[in-house]
């Protein structure tokens, strides 16, 4: 049973700017997928078709089975969330504790509730201590957190990441990356979208688009022995994959597959 | 960025504190009010005494709000000056004929270095600036050497000292109040009480929620907007830019090559707060629970009646 399926998905911009072309994808309830693809893919676009940002000019969204249009958008961005690319942009409150809130303030969920959810979700993100801190004093993996907590608190269980880590200190970028695993761990289903290989890597399967086309979609563990897919979509292997790809001995291979998997 | 502080708010433990912020911006309100119906300097003395006794109760200390008064300083002195100089009511209290000639001139100009050059030592300005303005006078009055190329003759009446002095106090009341009211309210709780206090007005069709979101929200990106700014001139700044020196013409160009990437930004900035707003269920108009709320307590009925007495008093004074 999948939680979201796209069926033949089209979406463009304007005439000259091509967002998606018939994107076809089913996403299992728990999976960690990872959309990759260099600037321009559709990455993003595909995103925000996903939560009703964006509305495709043709095809499908299907998210719990329910039509994402319109009318039903209200009710399925309680189970969608999207954390987005830069922390300062989508930090609604003037305070950590306003802005876990804003999410539930905008559900009409009452005071008292709010308040209970937000001290749980704030210490599952662990920015409790921080709840009266302004974003200026937060660090960006911090904001991201408050961000994540924001949705966790209204009860979604699709996490979106639109290259969330990407303006992220290398430090703070592991942690959030460590804090997400345990997220699915827990049965969230995670989207992950990035351009980087490694971060990639993480992901049960990997969606990559090239040119808003689903170029492959497969289990990471199929899709590292195919580094010319990488290469044909611009997209810069890790070290290791690069090896393994030179190298002629099938042992040395799984070796190097086994190492980037564990990594 | 944490250094820049949006409004006068000052962190503080006093009685205002406490206070609702509805209850302070509808006090000052009415108290401002109360002021203005006030006819006499006696009268006047009185909510001057009552103003300083709320400073006292509220621990809120007088030289912060003196501090406020700075800002308005220019406009009390082209008070005084003007109710001096065009008031014609009442007794004669002096006469006398100010003459421009060259040495009086030279005088004034020998006073205003004398005075720049005390003013670096950095105190009593204020006091410096009166014994500028006085000793002017006394050059104007009493240098009578030689040909006058201007003069006039000034009379002071005695209705002029006193509306002055009642117009600068009356002043002085109301900027005191609504010092106390941002010293000791911070500007979420501000939007928020005007917020409560505008509801009223959806029935005609203004949203306050909606109203206060936004400043809010404007309050909320004036350091990282700030911050953006600083980047920006630092990457000029590097390039060559010098934004302090320069013909006028110039500076002007420099602060556009600053406006115009600030403006860009800050739409880019808006398009995706406003997508991250949309993703999080906002749907502007909608109503919507709050996490912040407003409360009374027993001290806002105690100062709510301690207004409507005030109040209450000036209009007897002024129906009497």
């Amino acid at each position: 049973m999948s939680i979201i399926s796209v069926k033949d998905v089209s979406f463009s911009y304007n005439e000259k700017k091509l967002g998606l072309k018939n994107v076809n994808i089913e996403i299992k309830k728990g999976e960690w997928i990872a959309i990759l693809g260099h600037n321009g893919s559709g990455k993003s676009t595909l995103a925000k078709t996903l939560v009703g940002l964006l509305e495709p000019q043709s095809g499908e969204i299907l998210i719990d089975q329910v039509l994402l249009n319109d009318e039903s958008a209200y009710e399925l961005r309680k189970k969608i969330g999207i954390v987005f690319q830069n922390p300062d942009n989508q930090f609604v409150g003037v305070t950590v504790r306003d802005d876990i809130a804003f999410g539930m303030e905008n559900l009409c969920i009452p005071r008292e509730e709010m308040l209970e959810k937000i001290d749980f979700y704030a210490q599952k993100v662990g920015m409790k201590e921080y709840l009266d801190k302004q974003p200026s004093n937060l660090s960006g993996g911090q904001k991201q957190r408050v961000a994540i907590a924001g949705i966790l608190a209204m009860h979604s269980d699709i996490l979106i990441f639109d290259e969330a880590t990407s303006m992220l200190d290398p430090y703070t970028r592991s942690d959030l990356i460590e804090y997400i695993k345990t997220l699915n761990k827990e049965g969230l289903t995670i989207i992950m979208i990035t351009h980087d290989v490694n971060e990639a890597l993480l992901a049960d399967r990997m969606l990559i688009l090239n040119q808003g086309e689903v170029y492959a979609f497969e289990a990471t563990n199929d899709l590292l022995k195919k580094p010319e897919v990488f290469r044909e979509c611009h997209l810069e292997l890790p070290v290791a994959l690069e090896v393994a790809s030179k190298v002629e001995s099938q042992k040395i291979k799984e070796k190097l597959w086994e190492y980037v998997l564990t990594k | 960025m944490n250094s820049i502080i949006i409004g006068q708010y000052i962190p503080g433990k006093g009685f205002f504190y406490r206070l609702d912020p509805r209850t302070k911006i509808i006090s000052v309100l009415f108290l401002m009010i109360a002021v203005f119906m006030l006819e006499n300097i006696t009268q006047l003395s009185i909510a001057l005494a009552a103003a300083i006794f709320i400073l006292l109760i509220g621990q809120i200390s007088i030289i912060k709000v003196a501090k406020g008064l700075r800002a308005i300083f220019v406009l009390l002195i082209f008070t005084f000056v003007f109710q001096i100089a065009l008031n014609t009511e009442g007794k004669i209290l002096s006469q006398a004929t100010l003459h421009f000639n060259l040495y009086s001139v030279l005088a004034i100009v020998l006073a205003f270095v004398f005075w720049r050059i005390l003013l670096r030592l950095g105190k009593f300005k204020f006091l410096l600036f009166l014994a500028f303005v006085f000793g002017v006078y006394f050059i104007l009055r009493y240098v009578g050497y030689g040909t006058d190329f201007y003069s006039f003759s000034l009379t002071i009446y005695e209705k002029g000292i006193e509306m002055s002095v009642f117009v600068i106090v009356r002043i002085l009341i109301i900027i005191t109040f609504t010092t106390v009211l941002t010293l000791s309210t911070k500007p979420t709780d501000l939007t928020h009480g005007i917020e409560c206090l505008l509801r009223p007005l959806k029935k005609i069709g203004f949203n306050s929620e909606d109203f206060a979101l936004i400043i809010s929200l404007s309050l909320r990106y004036i350091p990282t907007i700030f911050d953006e700014a600083q980047k920006i001139m630092a990457a000029q700044a590097s390039r060559g830019a010098d934004f302090s020196e320069g013909k006028l013409k110039d500076k002007l160009k420099q602060i556009i090559s600053l406006l115009v990437p600030m403006f860009i930004i800050a739409f880019m900035r808006s398009e995706e707060l406003a997508d991250a707003m949309e993703s999080r269920n906002f749907v502007p108009g909608q109503s919507r629970t709050r996490i912040n709320v407003l409360k009374f307590s027993m001290i806002d009925v105690y100062s709510g009646v301690f207004t409507l007495l005030c109040f209450a008093g000036a209009i007897v004074i002024k129906v009497i």
